[in-house]
């Protein structure tokens, strides 16, 4: 279901490929980003441009894959809408993810701290 | 003189009801078939086979095509007409030119032809076909029976799991040490990923909580009752107190983290707990992921309670805190689960917290007994009658005027 893409700086772009990461797809998402991150990404940007809605499972999943990535590198987020953003705020999540307005700024930003 | 092959496989023989006026012909047609191994019914006209079609529960029907009373085609329409348990294959017997009539035979529900001068190996193979059908849809009909039975079996064992956590629920409405308490419990499949109760702790505190666990169905309800069983009145004793006997719901809380934590999961919960003074009012409570209370004065105006809290069971390093909040005699507090802000029209639009602010605002005027099914009510409407993808919890507690309802001596 993901969408990825190898950007500059050995960055890998992750679009979660559904407009909603709910409990019928949570685990295949997870599934998928834990192969690209065993496959040896270790630079990776999750970008929620298009996501309109993440619910309890589907955020599981996103805290699954940033504890499998853990200290071998970096995984951040981006594009979250303002729902997604609540959410994050409320579960406290602002604080276990770096969030960045867009893949730009993400990119950007880990360029910079490499 | 035919080939027997065909009786010894079939035991007991397969009925065949021959539907044929002329007594040599359906004589003659009978002999074949018994000699085929098939046991053949005679019938003289359509209006006999019709009814030893549902007497006899033949699968296989040999019938001409003129015949008085009822011919073949207005007696295959008849046998298909009637909602048989078996299927029945109709085999007509017409003369070899009879292109047109095989047309409406076939619109009629006719399933093959032999004609009067088919020879017996043809009429042999014919049966065949037929007794290759019937047997692929009587192996059909065990298969959806068994799946049929299996369902009812899952769905029978939901049903008791449903009830056994809905035993783990308090009284949905009570009156409880001068509160009020109110609340609605609508799982989205049978069993739910969510669980509440409140307690006496002591003369002066009632403890709450409410949790939701993620995901949804059977996964998240084994979870959801397993913290039911867990959270007692004792266990809220034992570690929602600090040393000093204050309340420490985050205490709570972060011993269910490192319980909970422990397991190398996705699997995780939200909750929203606190212990309120009854005779000070003083509500002290932990937010862990659940969204933010709704705090209704008596005058009708809504505030948020909460900004927010680590969910329990996703991060062992997860800290957390204590806040307070005054809680006025007359006033409610209004805890209700995602589900509701989450819940989806038709259009993909969430319902929001603001709208369910709104229906809270209503307490001075409803009461609050009114309250969480004036929440679920809306919600239906909102989603015009679909059931919500996720469960639903609302728990709703008013502080009532001591002078009331309660022995404050």
């Amino acid at each position: 279901m993901i969408h990825t893409t190898t950007l500059d700086e050995n960055i890998t772009l992750v679009r979660p490929g559904a407009e909603r990461l709910t409990a019928a797809n949570a685990k295949m998402f997870k599934d998928e980003v834990t192969d690209i991150i065993n496959g040896g990404a270790n630079r990776v940007v999750i970008d929620f441009k298009n996501v309109t809605f993440l619910d309890s499972s589907g955020l599981g999943a996103l805290v699954g894959v940033l504890k499998k990535i853990g200290h071998r590198g970096d995984l951040v987020v981006s594009g979250l809408n303002s729902d997604v953003q609540q959410m994050f705020r409320i579960c406290r999540m602002d604080r276990v993810f770096v969030v960045y307005k867009d893949v730009d700024a993400a990119v950007q930003s880990m360029a910079e701290y490499q | 003189m035919f080939d027997r092959t065909l009786r010894q496989t079939q035991a007991p023989r397969m009925k065949v009801i021959v539907a044929e006026d002329s007594d040599l012909q359906r004589l003659f047609l009978c002999s074949l078939i018994n000699g085929l191994g098939f046991e053949a019914i005679e019938a003289a006209d359509g209006d006999i086979a019709l009814d030893l079609v549902a007497r006899t529960r033949a699968e296989i029907v040999i019938s001409d095509l003129e015949m008085p009373h009822l011919d073949g085609i207005d007696l295959t329409r008849a046998i298909r007409a009637r909602n048989l348990d078996q299927y029945v294959h109709v085999i007509m017997v017409t003369g070899a030119d009879a292109v047109d009539i095989r047309d409406a035979a076939l619109l009629a529900g006719v399933d093959d032809f032999i004609t009067k001068e088919s020879s017996p190996a043809l009429l042999k193979a014919r049966l065949q076909t037929a007794v290759r059908l019937i047997n692929h849809a009587t192996e059909l009909a065990d298969r959806t029976r068994i799946i049929k039975e299996t369902n009812q079996r899952i769905q029978d064992d939901l049903r008791a799991a449903a009830v056994a956590q809905c035993q783990l629920l308090p009284n949905l409405q009570d009156e409880v040490m001068g509160f009020r308490v109110a609340s609605a419990f609508v799982p989205s499949a049978i069993v739910s990923g969510d669980m509440f109760g409140y307690f006496e702790l002591n003369d002066k505190k009632l403890g709450f909580y409410a949790v939701d666990v993620s995901g949804h169905g059977v996964h998240a309800s084994l979870l959801s009752v397993a913290i039911g069983h867990l959270i007692t009145p004792d266990y809220f004793r034992t570690h929602a107190f600090d040393a000093d006997g204050r309340p420490d719901p985050a205490g709570m809380v972060a011993t269910l983290n490192a319980r909970f934590s422990a397991f190398d999961g996705d699997d995780y919960f939200t909750m929203f707990c606190g212990i309120v003074d009854r005779v000070s009012g003083r509500l002290d409570f932990c937010q862990a992921g659940y969204p933010s209370a709704f705090y209704v004065d008596p005058a009708g105006s809504v505030s948020l309670v909460g900004d927010g809290g680590f969910p329990v069971g996703m991060l062992s390093s997860a800290t957390y805190g204590n806040n307070t909040h005054q809680f006025e005699i007359g006033a409610a507090l209004v805890i209700c689960s995602d589900a509701a802000a989450e819940a989806e029209n038709t259009s993909n639009q969430p319902f929001g917290t603001p709208r369910i602010g709104d229906i809270a605002r209503l307490f001075p005027r409803l009461g609050v007994d009114e309250i969480p099914l004036s929440i679920v009510q809306a919600l239906n409407l909102w989603r015009n009658g679909v059931p919500l993808e996720d469960d639903l919890t609302v728990l709703a507690l008013e502080r009532k005027n001591p002078s009331d309802t309660y022995n404050n001596a």
